[in-house]
């Protein structure tokens, strides 16, 4: 993608490595957040990708059309996607919970899907550009460049995981999740609202998609579509860290996106797309707790 | 009730194929090229029931095996000039060969979420291989189909294609039926309800895995097949992850496990977005706000509605 031309073999792994962790960063940002509905509610949200969108398009309508300035208007995005997983969680999850795994994979498809017929009423398939707040600069380390939106990628992702290694190690909200994992029931007997519960992680996992939406939006502009692909990457990076794993998410995403990148730029770059697919196959195949997984395999 | 009667027999089922003999007299090229359409998504649906419906397996790969029915039949008759009804026949058994290679991460113990995404995986790996095998695939651009021929005669308009299609389809829905209907069927719902409980009353159930995965290839890789040769135009972004929403809602709107839901699933979701296409993002609204109905107020799908007033479905393909 951005590999270096004639450099030196180190400083071309150096550079490699560099972008391949701002890319990462991304990957990690989508795994957490499904990572945290997944734990909290047993769910898949396959929309999840959508909801990326959706919240990279709340931005836009609001800075555009509104004419909210950026910072407000990113703010209120994450907010107003909070809102959304709340309600996904409250009118149509919370409904057929008790249902199959299918019915589940089949409402969150359904929400993602009902998103981006909505953005592609208006928008049809257009690609706006997004608008950036930080001027476009390059920085030079010795002879590894980085750009100004490799650092804020990287610096939002790393206290946004801050933030939520907080949330979950400190405070009680770990424990909580942890028991309502286990078992709902067990979790309601001892006190906890479980339903609230389930929402409130909706929301969070929304708005953490909000805020991916926001840093990738600026690098690959702003379409309906924009999610397909950051989808797959979000469960590969799942996948290689272990399923459930909070660790394993942020770890699996940089090592797929430091992984993208080596393949890129010492394979091919039209392996880049299939680094992700190969990483889902052969760990489910040979690993399927991943690094930090637990037990997945069912056997009969 | 008694004249009534006749809603109870199964064999008023035939009269649907019987009936569709005439509509090639009545209808446009147009509504022609939809109705063989629907017979492709027919096949699409049924095979992908048998294995989320009737085998209970959250398997995502269904776009693969119709683009991989598509390619092969596309395939042999561009650079081997194969005769179309050969080149189907390749196009149903490669696509079984996919479900059974499919079927192995199922058997190694993939379930539920896991096996939806080694799935996912799958189906865009083989889109990539459509793309990058230029010298086979013909890479993005995709490959014009040959017109095709039965015993020397040229299917060249969508009348004479849909005679042939509509036998495929009554075969393959008939053998379908039977086989759902028969000791293998009853051990594919078993495995889904319960597989434990399956295995221990000596139902080999690995066997029946296989054996589901690989007859829901043919029947979709058959679909690709008349796919190919009905849009004689083949390319990787046809069997995209959407192509792939679309064949899930197909399976689910229509009615999981039952045979009529997937017919009448694949009549609604390919003749209703014909009538919105112009209007951008409502194919999608329509197709989403189905599948929220569905699950939220109509779980059995809309086939539980036609049997209500068809007894003979509710009998024979549909059960609670």
């Amino acid at each position: 993608m951005r590999a270096g031309t004639a450099r030196s073999g180190e400083s071309m792994l150096a550079q490699l490595v560099l972008s391949g962790i701002s890319q990462g960063c991304l990957y990690a940002l989508v795994a957490l957040a499904m990572t945290v509905v997944y734990r909290a509610t047993t769910v898949v949200n396959f929309g999840h990708g959508d909801l990326l969108m959706a919240g990279a398009f709340a931005v836009y309508v609001l800075v555009i059309f509104a004419k909210v300035p950026f910072i407000p208007a990113a703010l209120l995005a994450i907010g107003l996607l909070f809102a959304t997983g709340v309600g996904i969680q409250h009118w149509l999850i919370r409904p057929i919970l008790r249902g199959p795994h299918l019915s589940l994979a089949m409402m969150a498809i359904a929400v993602g899907y009902f998103l981006r017929g909505v953005a592609r009423v208006f928008w049809g398939r257009e690609v706006l550009p997004f608008p950036k707040i930080y001027p476009d600069k390059s920085f030079f380390l010795g002879s590894v460049v980085l750009n100004s939106s490799d650092l804020v990628i990287t610096g939002s992702a790393i206290a946004l995981f801050f933030l939520l290694w907080l949330l979950f190690a400190v405070t009680p909200v770990g424990k909580t999740a942890q028991a309502v994992f286990q078992s709902q029931r067990g979790a309601a007997l001892v006190g906890i609202n479980v339903g609230a519960f389930h929402g409130a992680m909706w929301g969070l996992g929304a708005a953490m998609a909000a805020v991916g939406g926001i840093l990738i939006a600026p690098v690959t502009l702003l379409y309906p579509d924009m999610s397909a692909s950051t989808l797959i990457r979000g469960f590969a990076a799942m996948t290689l860290g272990g399923f459930g794993s909070f660790p394993g998410a942020v770890i699996g995403g940089l090592l797929l996106g430091v992984m993208e990148m080596l393949v890129g730029g010492y394979v091919g770059s039209r392996f880049i797309d299939i680094t992700a697919y190969l990483v889902i196959i052969l760990v489910l195949l040979v690993r399927p707790v991943g690094l930090f997984g637990r037990q997945v395999v069912v056997r009969v | 009730m008694s004249d009534k009667r006749w809603l109870s027999e199964p064999r008023i089922f035939y009269v649907v194929p019987v009936l569709a003999l005439a509509i090639p007299i009545l209808v446009n090229d147009y509504i022609q090229y939809i109705v063989n359409l629907i017979l492709v998504y027919v096949l699409v649906g049924v095979g992908f029931n048998i294995v989320i419906g009737n085998l209970g397996q959250l398997a995502f790969a269904n776009a693969a095996f119709f683009g991989i029915g598509a390619y092969t039949t596309g395939l042999l008759m561009y650079h081997f000039q194969v005769p179309f009804p050969l080149a189907l026949v390749a196009g149903g058994l490669v696509g079984a060969g996919a479900g059974a290679l499919v079927s192995l991460p199922a058997l190694r113990g993939v379930r539920g979420f896991y096996l939806a995404i080694i799935t996912l995986a799958l189906g865009e790996l083989m889109r990539w291989v459509y793309v990058h095998a230029e010298s086979v695939t013909l890479g993005s651009m995709g490959l014009h189909v040959p017109l095709p021929f039965i015993g020397g005669i040229a299917l060249k308009n969508d009348y004479g294609k849909f005679y042939v299609f509509l036998f495929v389809v009554v075969a393959l829905v008939v053998s379908t039926s039977n086989l759902l209907r028969s000791r293998f069927g009853r051990a594919f719902m078993s495995i889904r309800d319960n597989e434990l409980a399956a295995a221990s009353v000596g139902i080999h159930t690995a066997r029946y895995i296989v054996l589901a995965f690989a007859w829901s290839g043919f029947v979709v890789g058959v679909g690709g097949g008349l796919y190919a040769a009905l849009v004689r135009q083949v390319s990787p972004e046809a069997f995209n992850l959407l192509e792939l929403i679309v064949h899930f809602a197909i399976v689910t709107i229509g009615g999981l496990a039952s045979l009529g839901g997937s017919i009448l699933g694949a009549v609604i979701l390919t003749a209703a977005p014909e009538f919105i296409r112009d209007l951008p993002g409502f194919e999608e609204l329509l197709l989403a706000t189905l599948m929220l109905v569905i699950l939220l107020f109509l779980p059995r799908g809309f086939v539980s509605i036609l049997a209500r007033f068809i007894p003979a479905i509710r009998d024979r393909y549909y059960r609670e």
